[in-house]
């Protein structure tokens, strides 16, 4: 079973996407903040982390910068998932190597859940 | 007779004075910083250049070969003055590496025009003195000197211009400080030492073109130091007013021998100063209020841009529980309820849109909006926004035509995202507001420009509607009267997106019920 996790600190929404994928047959776990979220990553070695950008403390651009410099967990797949689009954000979240960086009003969940499959099919 | 070698003097003590100073001041604010120490060694070029010409025509024929030598130090020293000028640029805009092969060629082309200048005699072959002015025997190469300058000049423009829309407000404002700069040394320059010598013959003036780097290098290094900057209108103003103020003075007390007439001066000095302050004072009103209103937008940029963050998560949150319900993850929809359901959803969705378009407003008004050029077939993009919207059209029972062109049409450099959404508010537009016969687009080629036509048997438009169309929160009559959707935006948004891309979209329309004709044209490029 593939393990995803969720980084987000509206918790309904943590609640929607979690039913959503976990219906599709995902393990979901989640956490509300960038730091908590590294300790995560280490410790569950998630296949794919869906990450909101702006979060309490420290952004998602944060976590990400600390990803990829820590050479155990720098390889996971990130998929950057937020309603805040500022074009500068983009480009350093896709710098930093995310493989996609969705706007959520765009997709339903279903359509997350294809997105997801489609990227972790593709390795 | 007034003594021209003794104001030289004075001329050339005050800017080295002037120099040092500002090399200090700028060096010391901040030693490690690349911009500061460009300029700092810019500076000890320009001391350099200034001083060993001026060496070069005091020293009078009777040292022929010394003068000749401070002369080619000062020339061997003026190229490597552009390119650093250059380099200060690059460093002013942080755009090194984008401009790493433009940055390597500058170099190239300064550093080795300084040594042929300086070890060869392919630009300088000679000096010789004319009425006691020192005059240089040009080479063959001169030509190959000025084009190579005005590449240097070019090369230096050429960011400053292409990234000055990029900037904040107070970014441009050093721009513009620095460009005010190099604009009077330019013009210098190209006046005293280019155009007066070699096509006049006048040799005399040759020293304020040197001088004019100054200038330059005051008001680049005012830019850098100084972190809030007056507007440039308000100093060039002042600049002027004083300079005015200065030469009818020097008029009054040295070229005006007769007492009466020097009163008379005197008083048409004070009237002028007067008048000065007030245009100043009006100047600087004029800024502070123009201050005010961008503040004002800014503010209100900002607002949007929060607010519609804000706004986007409670409907991230209906979006996707509708779906879900809708999809049948809770249980199967019963008739009675698929319907409403669904209702809540495209109202849902329409709220998305507006504050999409609400964003979008934001950020093409607060000048953010970029442009992610690639070039690309529009055939595909009309291609891809009719299978979106086929559904739509036919559960309104109306056709919507592609006449595919005939043959291939040469792909456009253009932002695919945003000329998408222009052909999509279009054709959407057109199906929302027709309600018998269809839409139908075509693509044409003109005067290397594509044009996409857009036409539909709708409502049509009257002129006095035609023309505010596209302007924000503003829609055809027929629009306003029957259907209630959409806020104006889209259309606006199509302008401003089309613009961008030095495009041009307006609408035709015999007259209401006859149908508009939309056209959206873009360079092929």
């Amino acid at each position: 079973m593939k393990k995803i996790l969720i980084i987000e600190d509206e918790k309904i929404l943590v609640d929607m996407y979690r039913e959503k994928l976990s219906q599709a047959g995902f393990e979901v776990i989640s956490v509300f903040e960038s730091e908590q979220a590294l300790v995560l990553v280490k410790k569950e070695k998630p296949d794919l982390v869906l990450l909101d950008i702006l979060l309490p403390r420290e952004n998602g651009i944060f976590f990400l910068e600390q990803l990829r410099k820590d050479p155990k967990i720098a390889s996971v797949l990130v998929v950057a998932f937020s309603n805040y689009d500022d074009p500068e954000t983009k480009k350093r979240a896709f710098e930093l190597e995310v493989k996609d960086y969705l706007i959520k009003t765009d997709y339903t969940p279903r359509e997350i859940v294809a997105k997801i499959k489609q990227l972790l099919s593709k390795g | 007779m007034i003594d021209f070698s003794f104001i030289n003097e004075v001329l050339v003590l005050l800017i080295d004075f002037i120099g040092i100073w500002l090399a200090i001041l700028v060096y010391q604010q901040n030693p490690k910083g690349k911009l500061n120490k460009v300029f700092a060694f810019m500076t000890v070029l320009m001391l350099f250049w200034v001083n060993f010409a001026y060496f070069a025509r005091i020293i009078g024929r009777d040292q022929i070969y010394l003068a000749e030598l401070f002369l080619r130090i000062a020339w061997f020293v003026t190229p490597l003055f552009f390119t650093l000028l250059y380099l200060l640029v690059i460093y002013l805009l942080e755009k090194e590496k984008e401009y790493q092969f433009l940055s390597n060629t500058v170099l190239f082309s300064g550093v080795g025009m300084a040594l042929i200048t300086n070890f060869t005699n392919f630009i300088i072959k000679g000096i010789k003195f004319i009425d006691g002015n020192l005059a240089i025997i040009y080479g063959f190469g001169m030509w190959f000197f000025l084009g190579i300058g005005f590449f240097l000049i070019c090369a230096t423009l050429y960011p400053l211009f292409k990234e000055y829309s990029k900037f904040s407000q107070k970014e441009k404002r050093k721009i513009e400080y620095f460009l005010v700069g190099i604009f009077i040394f330019y013009l210098s320059n190209t006046i005293f030492n280019i155009i007066l010598p070699s096509i006049f013959g006048i040799v005399r003036f040759y020293y304020l073109g040197d001088y004019s780097a100054i200038f330059l290098l005051g008001f680049t290094a005012y830019a850098i130091v100084k972190q809030e900057l007056f507007g440039i209108k308000i100093v060039l103003t002042t600049l002027l007013v004083s300079l005015i103020a200065i030469l009818l003075l020097l008029d009054a007390i040295v070229f005006t021998p007769q007492p009466w007439l020097q009163i008379l001066k005197g008083f048409i000095f004070v009237i002028f100063l007067y008048f000065g302050y007030l245009l100043i004072k009006s100047v600087l009103l004029e800024i502070e209020r123009r201050e005010e209103i961008e503040r004002i937008s800014r503010a209100k940029s900002e607002f949007i841009s929060i607010a519609s963050h804000q706004l986007r998560t409670p409907l991230t949150v209906v979006k996707g529980y509708i779906s879900m319900v809708l999809e049948g993850t809770y249980g199967k929809l019963g008739g009675k309820v698929k319907r409403p359901m669904e209702n809540v959803y495209k109202s849902n969705e329409r709220l998305i849109r507006l504050v999409n378009d609400l964003l979008s407003i934001s950020r093409i008004e607060a000048g953010k909006m970029e442009l992610k050029l690639e070039k690309i077939s529009l055939g595909e993009i009309i291609k891809s926004v009719i299978d979106e919207l086929k559904i739509k059209a036919r559960k309104k029972n109306i056709y919507l035509k592609w006449e595919r062109p005939k043959k291939a049409l040469p792909k456009i450099l253009i932002d695919r995202d945003k000329i998408r959404q222009v052909i999509l508010n279009v054709i959407d537009n057109g199906i929302r507001y027709t309600n018998d016969g269809g839409v139908t687009i075509r693509l044409k080629v003109k005067n290397g420009r594509l044009t996409t036509v857009i036409s539909d048997t709708g409502g049509g438009m009257a002129k006095h509607e035609l023309s505010k169309l596209f302007e924000s929160f503003s829609r055809g009559l027929t629009g306003s009267r029957l259907y209630t959707e959409g806020a104006g935006l889209g259309l606006y948004i199509a302008r401003r997106f089309v613009e961008m891309h030095k495009g041009k979209i307006w609408a035709e329309s015999k007259g209401s019920g006859k149908g508009s004709t939309f056209y959206i044209e873009l360079p092929i490029k």
